[in-house]
């Protein structure tokens, strides 16, 4: 069972560069917005339309 | 229209004459089959805009996202910047753009209007479809969106028009120092739970590992590692996350208000310090899991309530959503030229076209009009100026352009002083010593007995032990289970409400309107619709036409009345080429020939002028509509009295219910307007409000009439429009605005009724009532756990073992109470009645 004298050492190591990347990502704004994300997925790619903007005014 | 599959609501099949409009879900005429209806023109050219692209499927993932409760995307808010003009990029402070290289640039804005998911899709979908318009996305959290779009195919300004089109007001960028402290503030709280999650976690399987390997064996060496590691990560936890509660704590005491950050910080720290001195003398009862997993649950749940209470973030400045950014400066040889409102100086030549805002305070020098001065005075009638009027900032032109002379900048503008009020009186509310708060005081000294006391009876018996067992006794009684249901208790009920479209800054308002007190209403256009409306007629349809016909040919506010009466009852308007000499009094009457009729239109006085002689019935009618507080109205038609009618401010029809149900809750109801006292009176009457009824305030006198009342002790409640009242609304205990857009009316008042109807008034209290009873039950149960582990304590029985599955068995009691409990099922049936 001596392993855990390494074993123990390297997971808090693991686990501490991940406590680091996700301080890192919050600090540079990626959990500002969590409203927006979660409704983004929602969305399909469906084939659009494409039209000109000046047309839609007189087509109606 | 090309397609009538537009998902909607459930509750189109039901039959009636007031449907919901297809686009914002306001009240629109009913509908016939299947076809659609719109409550203006400005939602159905909305909706066609938005069809035409598409883009459809935003309707339905509204209706999905929101359970078929349409959100008022508002088609015609008005759009007071002219965006054409903000090409120069010293008009645009913090929105210029900004080069990103490819011949793109990029520029972030601040947009009102945007709801939900679908307002995101509708806006992001629409950049892709529009040429040299790349990319957009917006930003929920802060009400903003980033546009990078290619200068030589679009400009911001059509980009920003298309915006407008569909309904969001889009205005340049601010960066306010609130958006920027609330942004660092969560990332410096998501660090904390960050940090004090990777140690909970770890904490935790090391005393796993510990406890088991206490029962199965495990050599010396190896237990003093693990111990050695736990310790270090509850300290950690401790003294690094959990600062915040020692800096709580030491807070309370400095100013002597009690905290529920007091008796955590003394089970917290006491808690790390024992763990490191057991570890120093070595002994082995040491308590550093729990120690970790408490200092992240309740950050985890101090995140949650910070988050719901800033839902609704205030991007959009007050101030600039009342008066516009831009002015229209007249230089000396009378040429035109847009510039910002700052730089207009005392003695500059301004002008403003009708259905502009005034930028700043200023004195007619050519033309003459009517303004809507309501944001100050709270007046809902339009009043007429001429040369030589003054005219101040907010004001709204109604008639007709006219140029006037500068007489104080923006920033010494009367609007401006007032605002300034406003975040003066927000500042001095008196925050309440909450519930949880007052408790944990109380806690403090009883658990600090009970610890001494446990001290003196084990210490005969072995002073070491008498340590061990106090130390584990202040450990368990910490109330982390209240502490932590407190504010997700708060946080549900935000949730809850916010889905129910009543938008709560601040969790404190809850428990303020928990306990009946005093509640003060704005009259106009909360009590009252705010915009005029036939009360009082007796029309035929044929008059009506003649009367409607030729007051299309007014902008007047009271001819708006006329014309929305006949398309209300769907009277069929004579063209309007069978109209001829139309000639307009201001302030008086309007008159002219329809379809070979002689129609005249005004005052009293205005008719007698055109007809000689008046029957004393009449004079008798227009006396007693005059006494209701109603502006009457006389329509002649060739030469003879046809119809008199009565033009007012209609209650809302909710209000009569709301007043009397906030009675029955025991509330006092006053009411505080701008308006006339003789209409003020009237409502008053009708609403069966006695004695506390004042008009004629200004904004000035209204904050100190609230200020005033507050020296009861009562809670005090103000309801009002956002913008108008916004100085009151910032005075009282409880601010609860009802109109003027979400953004601006959060930041003066810690409530906003976003569905504008009364009756979420009565839903807010009833929940605020259930959010407390929730929260003293919590109380109730934790105590019971708290007894129960003192008691072991006491008695030297409370293992770190035991405390570490006692604790997370209170909290997971507490915490699925709390999230079970019905805080809007008793409102729900009486407001709602929806399937």
């Amino acid at each position: 069972m001596s392993v855990i004298f390494v074993a123990l050492p390297v997971a808090l190591l693991m686990g501490a560069v991940a406590a680091w990347a996700c301080t890192r990502c919050i600090r540079t704004g990626q959990f500002d917005d969590l409203d927006s994300p979660p409704v983004r997925m929602l969305m399909d790619d469906k084939p659009l339309v494409k039209c000109d903007v000046s047309q839609s005014e007189t087509n109606l | 229209m090309q397609s009538k599959t537009v998902s909607n609501s459930p509750e189109t099949n039901v039959s009636r004459t007031i449907d919901a409009c297809d686009h914002c879900g306001l009240p629109a005429p009913a509908r016939n089959g299947d076809e659609l209806t719109f409550c203006c023109s400005g939602c159905l050219g909305a909706y066609q805009l938005i069809h035409h692209w598409g883009l459809e499927d935003y309707y339905a993932l509204r209706d999905r996202l929101l359970d078929g409760d349409t959100s008022p995307v508002n088609a015609n808010s008005p759009s007071d910047i002219s965006w054409d003009e903000l090409t120069e990029a010293n008009l645009l402070g913090e929105s210029k753009p900004i080069e990103i290289g490819d011949g793109l640039v990029c520029s972030r804005l601040a947009i009102e209007g945007v709801h939900c998911g679908a307002c995101v899709w509708l806006i992001e979908k629409m950049a892709m479809l529009t040429p040299g318009w790349k990319d957009a996305r917006v930003g929920m959290h802060d009400h903003s969106v980033e546009v990078i779009y290619d200068p030589a195919l679009t400009k911001l300004s059509s980009i920003a028009e298309l915006l407008s089109g569909i309904g969001y007001r889009v205005l340049p960028w601010v960066e306010g120092s609130g958006a920027a402290r609330f942004r660092n503030e969560s990332r410096g709280r998501l660090v904390q739970i960050a940090i004090a999650g990777f140690c909970a976690m770890n904490a935790m399987w090391i005393a796993i590992a510990i406890y088991a390997g206490e029962y199965s064996g495990i050599a010396g060496s190896q237990i003093s590692l693990l111990r050695i590691v736990g310790v270090l990560l509850g300290a950690v936890a401790a003294f690094g996350p959990g600062r915040t509660f020692f800096r709580g704590a030491f807070a309370a005491i400095k100013s002597r208000t009690p905290h529920m950050d007091l008796p955590i910080a003394l089970g917290v720290g006491v808690g790390a310090i024992a763990g490191i001195v057991s570890l120093l003398i070595g002994h082995t009862d040491i308590y550093f899991d729990s120690v970790a997993v408490l200092v992240f649950l309740l950050l985890v749940g101090r995140w949650i309530q910070f988050r719901q209470q800033h839902r609704a973030a205030d991007a959009v400045s007050l101030l600039m959503r009342m008066t516009p950014l831009l002015a229209v400066s007249v230089a000396n040889d009378g040429s035109h030229r847009t510039v910002s409102a700052d730089s207009l100086r005392p003695g500059d030549h301004f002008y403003v076209i009708a259905g502009e805002t005034v930028p700043v305070d200023g004195r007619l020098i050519e033309g003459a009009t009517s303004v809507d001065r309501s944001l100050m005075t709270g007046e809902s009638m339009p009043l007429p100026i001429g040369s030589g009027d003054a005219v101040e900032a907010g004001s709204l032109n109604l008639q007709s352009p006219f140029t006037a002379i500068v007489i104080s900048s923006r920033a010494d503008s009367r609007i401006t002083k007032l605002m300034k009020l406003v975040e003066e009186a927000s500042l001095k509310r008196t925050p309440i010593v909450q519930l949880a708060d007052s408790i944990a005081a109380r806690f403090v000294v009883i658990i600090l007995c009970l610890a001494a006391f446990t001290i003196a009876i084990w210490w005969s018996t072995d002073p070491m032990q008498a340590a061990s067992h106090s130390v584990a006794l202040l450990i368990v009684a910490c109330p982390c289970a209240l502490a932590l249901a407190t504010p997700l208790a708060i946080a549900v009920t935000l949730g809850r409400a916010a889905k129910r479209k009543l938008l709560i800054r601040s969790g404190e308002t809850l428990e303020r309107l928990s306990r009946p007190g005093k509640i003060w209403f704005d009259k106009t256009g909360t009590l009252t619709q705010g915009r005029p409306q036939v009360i009082v007629e007796n029309f035929d349809a044929h008059t009506l036409a003649l009367c409607a016909t030729l007051e299309c040919q007014s902008t007047h506010p009271l001819a708006t009345a006329i014309v929305d009466m006949a398309k209300q009852r769907n009277i069929t308007l004579h063209s309007r080429e069978l109209v001829s000499n139309v000639e307009q009094t201001s302030g008086a009457g309007i008159r002219g020939v329809v379809d070979g009729y002689q129609v005249s239109i005004g005052t009293l006085d205005f008719i007698r002028r055109s007809i000689l002689e008046l029957d004393d019935e009449t004079i008798a009618t227009v006396a007693s509509i005059a006494k209701q507080g109603v502006t009457p109205v006389v329509v002649a038609i060739d030469g003879e009295i046809s119809a008199v009618i009565g033009i007012g401010d209609a209650i809302r029809a909710e209000a009569i219910q709301t007043v009397e149900l906030l009675r029955e809750r025991g509330w006092e109801v006053g009411i505080l307007s701008g308006d006339h006292p003789a209409t003020v009176n009237a409502v008053a009457k009708k609403l069966g409000v006695s004695g506390d009824v004042m008009g004629g305030l200004s904004p000035e006198q209204k904050l100190l009439k609230i200020e005033q009342s507050r020296q009861d002790g009562k809670t005090i409640v103000m309801v009002g429009d956002g913008v108008n009242d916004a100085a009151a609304l910032a005075a009282a205990d409880v601010g609860i605005s009802v109109r003027g857009g979400a953004e601006a009316s959060l930041r003066a008042a810690p409530v906003y009724l976003a569905d504008g109807t009364l009756t979420g008034i009565i839903n807010l209290v009833d929940a605020s009532a259930a959010t407390v009873r929730v929260i003293r039950r919590n109380f109730r149960i934790s105590l019971f756990y708290n007894s129960v582990a003192v008691g072991l304590a006491v008695c030297g029985l409370i293992t770190p073992l035991l405390a570490a599955i006692l604790m997370p068995i209170s909290s997971l009691t507490i915490l699925s109470l709390t999230l079970g409990s019905n805080t809007f099922s008793v409102t729900e049936s009486r407001s709602e009645g929806k399937p």
